[in-house]
């Protein structure tokens, strides 16, 4: 018979490691409180809250960016909703021709790095002379967003008994009725839940929006304002704010897919 | 007496695969039908066939009269009881039964009394707030009878709604269904794979085998006279005979059924053989004879001596209980 | 009077639900129609100018973008200087795709085997957020942790195992000023930022193992070390590999982290980043990119080989 109680060290290796995954990231709210400015000293010399009536009085710098991220994310989530969701219905439904196909398009733009994704449109806007705008920026976006909405989708659409939709049929409604009577009102948190993954994705991606955005002041979303901070530092501590911001941003639509999709074999985010 | 729904050579492939294939039926209006095979025979096919979730590949379907070949599913007064019950389940069993009249624009307050009404008729008249997933299986199965029969619907399918259910509620559930039909007037027609629930339910019946069907009939015809050996296998505890057999009894070398309750042990007879297993079932004892290398069982009545295991013996039928199937 | 058995289309909902279902086709076509052209123009038509981009080649002297189909791009891939890049990167792939191996395997294992209830939340979650919080907010924090006045640094200093980081960072290849700038920082920070998309995949496949396989194996006498190497390690082995395509992918596309921690080595990654942008030379920079998606194609072939997909 096999023991049910782990072993200590197994444990305390695994509780280590979650241990490893988080803690990091108590420290960027430490930081956020130091006197100390201009180097990453620790313990910090002192604390203080000066830094968040700083990042919200005297660095004007920091808020177009947060528009534009805001604005980008929910242009993509929106888009990526519908793409996703109509893929997801065509997807479930009956084998057709080139079905596999069509999934692994989908998975593609977050299967490859995304140095791939942002050097090919790059390469497109170059070849077809489009300018960088805030559009250049949603459509790489977009793109990798669609599966995370389609994944939720999918998932959903899978545990969903077939029957109801045909029972709708039966008891006489048309196509448009059962999508407003039976198929939304069961896929409402799966789609809420795809929706608010891939407005965390998007508020938070650097990589491709480095290549799509181009250089234009106007064109800087609050991770690539982040990044530049992080490699000609001033002011480390208001960075600091803005990270806790943006860790806010992600973690709770995180937490909230994960409650809107618990219990079910679909459980949110298994596929970023 | 017009007739429901019939099939005219309809026929339901799916690639190489022949769900269907060349069927002819009729179901008279008001009658309870029921469609019995094994898994795979085509029954639940022709179901969707009538519902509209299957297209035929082939042959005319008519509901009423009329080719419903353009009809989708949504525009046919024909509802069905599923096999899983299919109730949505974010709706309380009040707007589950509702459904069907609100997609046709009931107003509210009026759809819910009429739900009541049939919520009532099913004795779930207490249950409307519920939600589904706090049902028993047996409430459900009459909350998906309810939201189907709100519709008065011309035909009502059931897809072996009696499946999920245990012994003793399903044969509850199978007065209940009979006596609703009788009250309602209305046509059923009912797949199952229970060939008791067939027999003792339906007015009339087919048989499925492998895409076609076998025997079309009332009970007792289709227990007294099967046409083929499968229908004698499938629907009774009947006796199939070789043609060998059939003819060393004094018939002709033709397949032949043959009711245990009309064949008893005899001294002396044309074919002897041996007692291999005996059951006790109250009202007598089933013998099972192998002759000739077939199984013959024998219905012995309480009461007369009972062989043991082992023992030799002839054994004797009624002239008229041996039924000749022809080649097939 | 009885209702009719056919009722009559009651509008267009009605009559294009008919269509629809007269021609199941139709609805398919119109349901695939916009994702496709999205993902088809967009992506595809970006990855066939990447690929397009990737044969053309920038003229020396006037830095201008020849459009005419050439190899010569690619032949600069191969000059030292250029395969040098290439080389490091998948080193560093591998690196990090073991060393995350080795850090997911407790924690899968634990979560996968007894963690229950309250405690198996716990760690879904516990690997769910940190995979999905943002990526720059956790680079941002190890620049913290790795500086040299951070806390590292202090930690060592008050335990006096400073000498061990300075060994460290003088062993030749790993040379720093700090953990931050060299690249045994950059390993770190790369294990730490992709550990998760190694735990997922591998706690997938651990839980897959019947608990009654294990509990076989032990009454056959074998030990918990034997059971271990002989049933539950070959068994977690697909999620291992699919873990590893993340990691590996990932680790070869980055190219943030070796921008802001280690000492500036270039990656592919940098490189596609560099060239597109100052050195305005897109074709070398399409051509470097085009070479991770041949060593993934590689690697995933290998990979659907081992069983890997199974465990996605």
């Amino acid at each position: 018979m096999l023991s049910d109680r782990s072993p200590l060290s197994l444990r305390a290796a695994a509780i280590g490691g979650l241990l490893f995954l988080h803690l990091p990231i108590l420290l960027i709210f430490l930081y956020a409180f130091t006197t100390e400015e201009r180097s990453f000293q620790f313990p910090p010399p002192g604390l203080t809250t000066e830094w968040f009536g700083v990042a919200w009085n005297d660095r004007p710098d920091i808020w177009p960016p947060l528009w534009l991220s805001l604005k980008v994310a929910a242009i993509a989530t929106s888009i990526a909703l519908i793409l996703g969701t109509l893929v997801a219905a065509a997807m479930t439904r009956t084998a057709f021709f080139g079905r596999d196909q069509i999934s692994l398009l989908i998975l593609l733009p977050i299967a490859l790095p995304g140095v791939i994704t942002g050097m090919a449109l790059r390469s497109a806007f170059g070849i077809m002379d489009i300018p960088f705008s805030t559009w250049t920026i949603v459509l790489g976006h977009a793109t990798f967003c669609i599966v995370i909405v389609y994944n939720n989708a999918v998932a959903r659409l899978r545990r969903l008994s077939g029957g109801i939709m045909e029972a709708s049929a039966d008891l006489g409604a048309n196509a448009f009725q059962t999508f407003r009577h039976v198929l939304l009102p069961n896929m409402g948190s799966a789609l809420l839940a795809g929706g608010m993954l891939a407005f965390a994705l998007s508020f938070d991606e650097v990589i491709v929006t480095i290549f799509t955005a181009g250089s234009g002041t106007d064109a800087k979303t609050l991770p690539i304002w982040m990044l530049d901070e992080l490699i000609r530092p001033r002011q480390r501590p208001v960075t600091n704010v803005v990270a806790i911001l943006v860790f806010a941003a992600t973690f709770f639509p995180i937490l909230a897919a994960y409650y809107l999709t618990r219990g079910g074999s679909e459980t949110a985010g298994m596929g970023k | 007496m017009t007739s429901a729904v019939e099939f005219q050579n309809v026929s339901r492939h799916f690639g190489p695969v022949k769900a269907v294939d060349g069927v002819d039926l009729t179901i008279a209006e008001g009658s309870f039908f029921a469609m019995l095979g094994p898994s795979g025979s085509g029954k639940t096919t022709c179901l969707r066939l009538i519902s509209g979730f299957e297209k035929p590949t082939g042959g005319a379907i008519r509901i009423f009269g009329e080719d419903v070949s353009a009809t989708p599913p949504h525009l046919r007064n024909v509802n069905t009881v599923f096999q899983d019950y299919a109730l949505f389940p974010h709706m309380n069993v009040r707007d589950n039964v509702a459904y069907g009249l609100m997609v046709k624009g009931m107003g509210r307050s009026q759809r819910h009394a009429k739900a009541e009404e049939m919520l009532a008729l099913v004795k779930l008249d207490a249950y409307g707030d519920r939600k589904p997933a706090q049902l028993s299986g047996g409430q459900r199965q009459r909350v998906a009878l309810a939201r189907a029969l709100v519709n008065e619907p011309r035909v009502l399918l059931l897809d072996e709604p009696l499946g999920a259910l245990d012994l003793k509620l399903r044969e509850a559930m199978q007065d209940e269904l009979k006596a609703l039909q009788m009250k309602l007037g209305l046509t059923f027609v009912f797949v199952t794979h229970d060939q008791h629930e067939a027999l003792s339910m339906a007015d009339s019946l087919a048989v499925f085998n492998e895409g076609r069907i076998a025997q079309i009939g009332t009970p007792q015809q289709i227990y007294d006279r099967p046409a083929t050996r499968f229908v004698a296998d499938f629907v009774g505890s009947s006796n199939v005979l070789p043609p060998e057999l059939t003819r060393a009894l004094g018939g002709p070398a033709e397949w032949a059924s043959l009711r245990p309750e009309a064949t008893r042990l005899a001294a002396s007879g044309p074919v002897r053989g041996t007692v291999k297993a005996l059951r006790y079932l109250g009202s007598g004892t089933r013998v099972v004879i192998e002759a000739n290398g077939t199984e013959v069982a024998a219905l012995v009545p309480a009461g007369q001596p009972v062989p043991e295991e082992g023992a030799t013996t002839a054994f004797a039928f009624d002239p008229g209980a041996l039924h000749l199937m022809g080649a097939n | 009077m009885t209702a009719p058995a056919i009722l009559p289309a009651r509008g267009l909902a009605d009559r294009l639900t008919g269509l629809f279902w007269r021609h199941p086709r139709v609805l398919l076509a119109l349901l695939l129609t916009p994702p496709l052209l999205w993902l088809g123009v967009v992506y595809l038509g970006s990855l066939a100018a990447l690929l397009l981009q990737s044969f053309y080649a920038i003229d020396e002297f006037s830095g201008v973008v020849k459009e005419e189909f050439t190899l010569k791009t690619y032949g600069e891939l191969l000059r030292p200087s250029n395969f040098d890049i290439l080389v490091r990167t998948v080193i560093m792939a591998a690196c990090v795709t073991l060393a995350c191996a080795a850090l997911a395997f407790p924690i899968a294992y634990y979560a996968a085997r007894y963690a229950r209830g309250h405690w198996k939340a716990a760690f879904y979650l516990g690997v769910m957020l940190p995979l999905w919080s943002s990526y720059l907010v956790k680079v941002y924090a190890w620049k913290l942790i790795l500086a040299k006045e951070g806390i590292i640094g202090w930690a060592a200093e008050r335990t006096h195992t400073s000498w061990i980081i300075d060994g460290l960072l003088s062993i030749p290849g790993l040379e720093g000023s700090s953990l931050s700038t060299s690249p045994l920082g950059t390993f770190a920070v790369f294990c730490y930022i992709w550990l998760p998309y190694m735990i997922l995949p591998m706690q997938a496949a651990l839980e897959r193992v019947p608990t009654s396989m294990l509990e076989a194996s032990a009454d056959l006498g074998a030990t918990r070390a034997q059971a271990f190497r002989t049933v539950v390690l070959p068994l977690a082995l697909p999620g291992v590999i699919a873990g590893s395509i993340f990691t590996f992918s990932l680790t070869l596309g980055d190219y943030i982290i070796p921008q802001i921690i280690g000492n500036s080595a270039n990656f592919i990654g940098m490189a596609v980043y560099q060239l597109q942008g100052t050195a305005g030379n897109i074709p070398l920079a399409a051509a470097f990119a085009v070479v991770p998606i041949l060593i993934m194609l590689v690697y995933l072939a290998l990979a659907r080989r081992m069983g890997a997909f199974d465990a996605l």
